[in-house]
């Protein structure tokens, strides 16, 4: 019963994770963007929903709607400074190196928003109810159900409509997409954008489940969610979610069965192990491939 | 129906255009020769509006295309098939084919759809592969799907660079029936090529592009009587 029941913690928490590596696959693997202050635009989400609250005073929704909106805005900020301006020719390493020069600036930012460093987050209050003899936080099964329509949603939008596929070949080669009359530089800044809004969606959902959050938040964020994306695949945003799902999983199993300080040992003990028999990730797609020979024309 | 008037392309420093002149007639095939280096490739991104030019006139149908970028070129019924086919490898073909209706309004879907149905009968190997990932359709297929997608466009005329590059004889051969299969149907198709000999079978009228500039144009009557074209171009002396 026990393993049931750390099961069944590990799949609560995993979906968030599984949110939060999908909108790292949406920036890192869709379109390719080595964009380090991903994370840090979340924590700064976060900040400012802190910030904000007393001055709000819309309580745990204002929380809510506001490390959304901010996480979403920081996300857009750094695609128009960091990656809009600098396309393939100058290079993505360009790109890159401005993305770090954001995360600093976007982590001091938050770092004054947060002056007592430890804040208490605040969650939505569901009650908690016994499953038979499983016990279940209703919070946690509220995450597990937004976490799962947020990620339908995601794939409506990518497989399903006209908007997705303009993104994905854009993805593949944005080069050929803008010859065949794709809007490309507007395409970027939507994805960073929805990007975005998940990935405050899912930090909204880890802090409350936490009860706290901290300065540290966005480097820990870009660990989860980069974890989550390499174990399931660079460029494959099932592998993200089942990579997040699996990170849960094992974190929490971990931590069940060696104790708390284990337990990020024994994650990253899992990403060494993946990285050396499937360096590719779980369902791990080929990326870097079709563009080069279009690069080296344009 | 396509003129270009002194045109020139420079990346930095360095002209890979100086100043190229040429015309494409309204249900002709054009075809410009050239060694590699020669600017093909620069002179199809510019026309494509990929690159910009840094001076000269490019016009199709009366309508000015200088300045205007690769999007609204494409509107204007300009289509390019690029050199070495670019397919999106992790689309399916059919998804490619819908990405060559990229520039046309959504109004149009009931059209999209019916202008895919055209493309599987011109092209029966792509509806028996409508579902695969591009990448894994080979060299000769993919070109078709490249052409395909060009012509999902609707446009009045078709840029094709190197359409032989890479593929075996055979394929090759199929690759220019289908070329020529397109001209009589009635479109115009600007074709860059390095094999002069295949070019010969469906051009009409041919421009030989050397280090940037036009260093001959004549009918392939012309082009069979010059002795240096000969020997650089058709083997043999």
């Amino acid at each position: 019963m026990d393993m049931l029941q750390t099961s069944i913690d590990g799949l609560m928490m995993g979906s968030t994770y599984a949110l939060l590596g999908l909108s790292f696959a949406l920036v890192f693997g869709v379109m390719r963007r080595i964009n380090l202050a991903f994370g840090a635009c979340l924590l700064f989400g976060a900040s400012l929903a802190i910030y904000l609250e007393p001055i709000l005073g819309w309580g745990v929704w204002g929380l809510f709607l506001v490390t959304i909106v901010g996480a979403a805005l920081a996300s857009s900020y750094v695609e128009r400074l960091c990656f809009a301006p600098h396309g393939k020719r100058q290079g993505d390493v360009t790109a890159m190196v401005a993305s770090f020069a954001v995360w600093m600036q976007l982590d001091e930012i938050s770092s004054q928003l947060l002056p007592q460093r430890t804040h208490a987050f605040q969650g939505i209050e569901v009650p908690n109810f016994w499953w038979g003899e499983l016990f279940v936080r209703g919070d946690q099964l509220l995450h597990f159900a937004i976490a799962l329509v947020s990620i339908l949603l995601l794939y409506l939008l990518l497989y399903k409509t006209r908007f997705g596929l303009l993104v994905r070949a854009t993805a593949d080669s944005s080069e050929t997409a803008h010859l065949l009359g794709a809007p490309v530089p507007w395409l970027g800044f939507t994805i960073f954008l929805v990007a975005g809004i998940l990935g405050g969606l899912a930090a909204f959902m880890i802090l409350s489940a936490d009860g706290y959050v901290t300065p540290l938040f966005g480097l820990w964020s870009t660990f989860k969610g980069l974890v989550a994306m390499i174990i399931g695949g660079v460029g494959s945003l099932v592998g993200a979610v089942l990579g997040g799902l699996i990170l849960g999983l094992v974190e929490t199993h971990a931590g069940a069965a060696l104790g708390a300080e284990f337990r990020d040992m024994v994650t990253f003990g899992m990403v060494f192990l993946v990285l050396i028999i499937r360096p590719g990730g779980l369902m791990g797609v080929k990326i870097y491939r079709t563009d080069n020979l279009a690069q080296e024309r344009v | 129906m396509l003129s270009v008037n002194n045109l020139v392309t420079s990346y930095g420093l360095i002209k890979a255009l100086k100043g190229v002149s040429l015309e494409a007639k309204k249900g002709a095939v054009t075809c410009i020769l050239g060694p590699n280096g020669a600017g093909k490739t620069t002179l199809m991104f510019t026309l494509a509006g990929i690159l910009a030019p840094d001076t000269g006139t490019v016009s199709l149908l009366d309508q000015n295309l200088m300045g205007l970028g690769a999007p609204k070129i494409l509107r204007k019924g300009l289509a390019l098939v690029p050199e070495n086919r670019l397919v999106f490898a992790d689309l399916t073909v059919s998804e490619n084919l819908l990405a060559g209706a990229f520039s046309q309004s959504r109004a149009m879907s009931a059209q999209v759809s019916d202008d895919i149905d055209k493309m599987y009968d011109r092209f029966p190997i792509l509806k028996a592969r409508h579902d695969q990932p591009a990448g894994n359709l080979s060299g000769g297929e993919q070109q078709m799907l490249a052409l395909a997608r060009a012509l999902m466009s609707r446009p009045s005329i078709l840029l094709m660079d190197e359409p032989s590059v890479g593929l075996s004889p055979l394929i090759v051969d199929e690759i220019f029936a289908i070329v020529k299969q397109l001209n009589d149907d009635g479109m115009s198709i600007l074709l860059v090529e390095q094999n002069a000999t295949k070019a010969l079978q469906v051009a009409d009228y041919f421009y030989l592009l050397d280090q940037g500039k036009v260093t001959f144009s004549g009918t392939p009557d012309q082009l069979k009587d010059d002795d240096i074209i000969k020997r650089a171009y058709l083997g043999g002396g």
